[in-house]
C-alpha cells in the first residue's frame, strides 16, 4: 500500500482548528506534516482537547524559537526541505516575523506557501481577523436560516469549506510544481468557505434577488411542501422530505401519509407546488403528528422515499454505517477510557487514510525532526535544549 | 497527466489541471460541483448527460418558489468550464461511447446510483481494465461500505449527522445549513480525492479508486461541535443552545435598532471594560455580576440580556463604528444583498462576471474560491447546451467517422 503524498513535507504553523485540519487532510493521506510550535508558547491555548486531537492527529511536533539565531536557521534549513508551508497568521505578522512568501521562496523556490485567511489575499478587509464568526456574519446567510423573528443562527460550518479548499489548494499547487518546478500562493479565505457553502442561496440571489432570500422564510412556506421541508411527528422529533420531482415520489408519499393520490387538488406537480402547496403542507404537519418518527423512517425505508428522520449527534456516535466507513472512529488509548473520534471523510483504495499517530504535544518530535530531517547530532540538539532554542 | 500534455495545451494561461481529462457523468449538484473545481483549475471536463432532458438540474424552475427567470443559474454555474456529451446509455453503442472515453481519460466521476452503473457496465472493475491509469471517484451517499442504499440528497443526509438538531433557539425547529450546504462539502472532498489520485498516480502510473460521500463530509461539517461531543458524549453539546445562555456572552450575536451584529471578543477583563466603555455605560461597568470573567460566565443570562436592551438603542453601524475606533472585534450580520455588494467578494474574485449565451448579456456568478497566485482559476465559459460538444468529442477524441455519427443519430444514442 502507497501513500498518495508519500513523498511531500508540510510545514504546519496554523494556530486555528480549521487551518490546522486543512494540514490534517494532506497527513492522514501521507504528507509528513511538522508543525511548528513558538517557544515560548503561547498563553491562551484554550482549544478544546478534542478538537486538537483531531486536526494535529498523523502530524510530528517540533517547538522552536524562531526569533533566536539558531531558532530562525533550523527553522530556514526546515523550509529548505519542505514542499509546502501551511500558515492562518495575519500578513503583517508574517512580513514582521519573515515569514511571508517572499522571504520563504527566498530559501526554498519552488515551496507551496498555503495560507488559510479570514477574508482572502486582496481587498479592503483582507487584514480582518481570521474568525468564521466574522465571515459567516459577511456571508448573509444568518438572517435567513431559522424561522421568521428568531435571531440569526451560526452555523460554525462555514470553516470546515475551508479547511477542505485549503488542503486542495495546496495538492493543486503541488501537481502544478510537479509538472512545472513552479510554487507558488494558495489562498482559501474564511469567507469563500462560508459563500461557497451557501452557494446555491447565494447564486440564486444574485441572480434573481428578492425578498424570499433576505427575510426567513416559515417552513410551512417552501417552494415545494414535498423537498426541503421539515415536519415534526408524534414524539417531537422532525422528519425532513427531499423529493424535488414530485411526480415520481407523490403516490408512495402520499400512501403512507394516508392522503388521496387522486385528489384532484394534488394530481399534478404544478398543483402541488404552485396551485395548492400551503394546503399541502398543512394536511403533512397534521399527518406526520400523527405517528412518532420511528414509525415514519420504517415507512420512508418500505417505499424507498427520499426523507428521513433528523438525528441528534448520538445517531452518528453509534450507527454503523458511520463506523463501518471510517467516519467515526473508536479510539483506545493506554490509561484512558475508549473514546470516539471523527476519522476520514474520503475513501482512497490504494491510499487508505489511517490513524498512524496521535495528535503530537507541542515539540514531542523536535529531536526526530532536528536529527532525521536537517541532520543534526545528538551534541547539537542537546546544546539547543539547554539554550531554550529548541524543546 | 498534466505534464505530459501540458505542452500541447491550447488556453493561453497554464493551469494545474491542463491536459487532464474529466468524464463527469454526473447530477444535480454535488457531482457536478465537484467536476466544476477541476474545470475550474484547467482539466477538460465531459458532462455526459441522457439525451432527453440531460441534467436534472437543468430542469430547475424554480428556487424557494421563486422562478429562476431568463437563465438557470443553478445549472450553468456549477457546470461552467465544461463540455456537453449527450449519449444514451441504455444502449450498447452509448457503453461503447464511453468505454472508448474511458480509454482516453484521466478521470471518472460520478454520483450516480451504483445499480445504474452496474446495468451500464460502468464498475471500476470494468473500466480499470481499459484504463488502468483512470481515477474512479464516486460522489455517494452513504460512502463506499456498510451496504445503506437508499436515496441520498444532502438534506436527507444533513439530518442523520445531528447538526440540524443543535441548531437555533430551544424549542424551534431544527435548521437546516442552507440549501446545497451538504452538497458542496460532498463535492469539494470529492475534487481533493481526484487530485490526491492524480498525484499519487505520477508516481505509480496508476489509478485507484475514490468515494466522497455525503454523509462522511456532512459530519466533518459538525466537526467544531461533534467531535467534542464524541470525546464526551455530553449531551448538551447535542441540544439546542440558547444565545441568552451564550458560554461566553462577549462573543454573541445582538440585535441593535437596525439590525444584528456578532460580536467577537474574548472573556476577558480587558475586552469587558474597552465594551463599557463603548457603551458609555458606567452603572454596567460597575456592576459587580459582571466583573470577573466567571461572573459574566455564571450570570450570562442576566449579562446577555443587560447588552440586549443597550445594544438595541443604536444602529450597527454606529456600534461598529465605535467599536473599530475602540479595537472591538465584531462584524454586523449582514444579508445577501449585503453580500451581493460587498467589495471584498469581488475583490478576492469570489465573485466575478461571466458572459452567458442563453441571455447574450454577462451575468453575476460565483467565482473561484480558492487562489492560487501564479495559476490561478477562472470562469471561462458558464454550462454548455446539451450535448453541445458530442460531436467534437466523438469526432476529435474519440476518432468517430461523420458517417458512424450519423448512425448513432439515427439510433436515438447521440443527440
Amino acid at each position: 500500500m502507497s501513500k498518495a503524498l508519500r513523498d511531500v513535507v508540510v510545514l504546519d504553523t496554523a494556530a486555528s482548528f480549521w487551518a490546522a485540519l486543512g494540514a490534517a487532510f494532506l497527513a492522514d493521506f501521507g504528507a509528513t506534516v511538522i508543525r511548528i510550535e513558538e517557544l515560548p508558547p503561547a498563553s491562551d491555548n484554550n482549544a478544546d482537547a478534542s478538537l486538537d486531537e483531531l486536526a494535529n492527529r498523523n502530524k510530528r511536533s517540533i517547538a522552536l524559537d524562531g526569533r533566536s539565531p539558531a531558532g530562525r536557521r533550523a527553522f530556514e534549513q526546515l523550509v529548505a526541505t519542505a514542499d509546502a508551508f501551511v500558515t492562518d497568521a495575519p500578513q503583517a505578522q508574517l512580513a514582521e516575523r519573515r515569514l511571508d512568501y517572499a522571504s520563504l521562496a527566498a530559501l526554498k523556490p519552488d515551496l507551496v506557501y498555503a495560507r488559510g485567511s479570514g477574508f482572502g489575499a486582496d481587498g479592503p478587509d483582507r487584514d480582518l481577523p481570521a474568525l468564521d464568526e466574522l465571515a459567516a456574519a459577511r456571508t448573509g446567510m444568518m438572517p435567513i436560516l431559522p424561522q421568521p423573528g428568531q435571531p440569526p443562527v451560526y452555523t460554525g460550518a462555514g470553516q470546515i469549506y475551508t479547511s477542505v479548499m485549503l488542503a486542495f489548494g495546496v495538492t493543486l499547487a503541488l501537481l502544478h510544481r510537479d509538472a512545472t518546478g513552479e510554487g507558488q500562493e494558495v489562498d482559501a479565505s474564511l469567507f469563500a468557505g462560508n459563500m461557497y457553502g451557501a452557494s446555491l442561496d447565494v447564486q440564486a440571489f444574485l441572480a434573481m434577488g428578492g425578498e424570499r432570500f433576505l427575510r426567513p422564510v416559515s417552513r410551512l412556506d417552501a417552494g415545494n411542501p414535498m423537498s426541503g421541508t421539515l415536519y415534526p411527528t408524534q414524539d417531537g422529533r422532525w422528519v425532513t422530505l427531499t423529493m424535488p420531482d414530485t411526480d415520481r415520489w407523490w403516490p408512495g408519499l402520499a400512501e403512507i401519509t394516508g392522503l388521496d393520490a387522486n385528489d384532484p387538488r394534488f394530481d399534478s406537480h404544478e398543483k402541488r407546488c404552485e396551485d395548492h402547496r400551503l394546503l399541502l403542507m398543512q394536511l403533512f404537519e397534521e399527518a406526520f403528528q400523527r405517528k412518532p418518527a420511528a414509525y415514519w423512517r420504517d415507512r420512508f425505508d418500505e417505499r424507498g422515499l427520499s426523507a428521513d428522520v433528523i438525528e441528534d449527534y448520538s445517531y452518528p456516535a453509534t450507527d454503523e454505517q458511520a463506523r463501518r466507513n471510517r467516519f467515526v472512529l473508536d479510539i483506545e488509548r493506554p490509561g484512558r477510557a475508549p473514546a470516539k473520534s471523527l476519522g476520514f471523510p474520503l475513501f482512497l483504495s490504494d491510499s487508505p487514510a489511517r490513524l498512524s499517530r496521535a495528535a503530537p504535544f507541542a515539540g514531542q518530535h523536535t529531536a526526530e525532526v532536528l536529527s532525521d530531517l536537517l541532520g543534526y547530532s545528538e551534541d547539537e540538539i542537546a546544546e539547543l535544549e539547554a539554550a531554550g532554542v529548541v524543546r | 497527466m498534466s505534464a505530459e500534455r501540458a505542452s500541447s495545451g491550447e488556453t493561453s494561461t497554464a493551469k494545474p489541471l491542463t491536459g487532464v481529462r474529466v468524464i463527469d457523468l454526473t447530477v444535480w449538484f454535488q457531482g457536478p460541483v465537484a467536476a466544476q473545481h477541476l474545470a475550474d483549475f484547467g482539466a477538460e471536463v465531459i458532462h455526459v448527460e441522457r439525451p432527453q432532458g440531460g441534467d436534472f438540474g437543468r430542469g430547475v424552475r424554480t428556487i424557494k418558489a421563486v422562478p429562476v427567470g431568463d437563465w438557470n443559474q443553478y445549472f450553468l454555474v456549477i457546470n461552467r468550464n465544461k463540455k456537453s456529451l449527450a449519449v444514451d446509455l441504455k444502449q450498447e453503442a452509448g457503453q461503447e461511447i464511453m468505454r472508448r472515453l474511458v480509454e482516453r481519460s484521466d478521470v471518472f466521476l460520478s454520483n450516480l446510483g451504483e445499480d445504474n452503473l452496474e446495468r451500464w457496465q460502468l464498475t471500476y472493475e470494468r473500466l480499470g481494465e481499459i484504463n488502468p491509469r483512470l481515477v474512479y471517484a464516486l460522489a455517494s451517499g452513504y460512502g463506499r461500505y456498510g451496504g445503506m442504499n437508499k436515496p441520498a440528497f444532502d438534506l436527507t443526509v444533513q439530518a442523520l449527522t445531528g447538526l440540524m438538531s443543535r441548531l437555533g433557539e430551544p424549542g424551534q425547529p431544527p435548521i437546516y445549513a442552507g440549501m446545497g450546504s451538504g452538497d458542496a462539502i460532498g463535492g469539494l472532498m470529492a475534487a481533493l480525492g481526484v487530485l490526491l489520485a492524480l498525484y499519487q498516480r505520477r508516481r505509480t502510473g496508476r489509478g485507484q479508486q475514490i468515494n466522497a460521500s455525503l454523509y462522511g463530509a456532512q459530519l466533518f461539517l459538525a466537526a467544531p461541535t461533534l467531535q467534542p461531543y464524541l470525546a464526551s458524549r455530553d449531551d448538551r453539546l447535542a441540544r439546542q443552545r440558547s444565545r441568552m445562555d451564550a458560554p461566553n456572552p462577549l462573543w454573541n450575536t445582538y440585535p441593535t435598532n437596525d439590525g444584528w451584529v456578532f460580536l467577537c471578543l474574548e472573556n476577558t477583563d480587558d475586552n469587558w471594560s474597552a465594551l463599557c466603555r463603548s457603551l458609555d455605560d458606567a452603572a454596567l461597568a460597575c456592576d459587580q455580576r459582571f466583573a470577573t470573567a466567571t461572573g459574566r460566565r455564571e450570570h450570562a443570562a442576566a449579562l446577555v440580556a443587560a447588552l440586549d436592551e443597550r445594544l438595541a438603542k443604536r444602529g450597527d453601524g454606529e456600534w461598529l463604528e465605535r467599536w473599530r475606533a475602540a479595537g472591538i472585534t465584531a462584524s454586523r450580520i449582514n444579508n445577501l444583498a449585503d453580500l451581493a455588494r460587498d467589495p471584498q467578494a469581488w475583490e478576492n474574485g469570489y465573485f466575478t462576471k461571466a458572459y452567458c449565451e442563453e441571455v447574450q448579456r454577462e451575468v453575476d456568478v460565483r467565482g473561484v474560491p480558492v487562489r492560487l497566485s501564479k495559476t490561478p482559476g477562472a470562469v471561462e465559459t458558464l454550462g454548455p447546451e446539451l450535448g453541445q460538444h458530442t460531436e467534437e468529442i466523438l469526432v476529435e477524441a474519440l476518432g468517430y467517422t461523420w458517417e458512424q455519427i450519423g448512425e448513432l443519430k439515427a439510433q436515438g444514442v447521440i443527440l
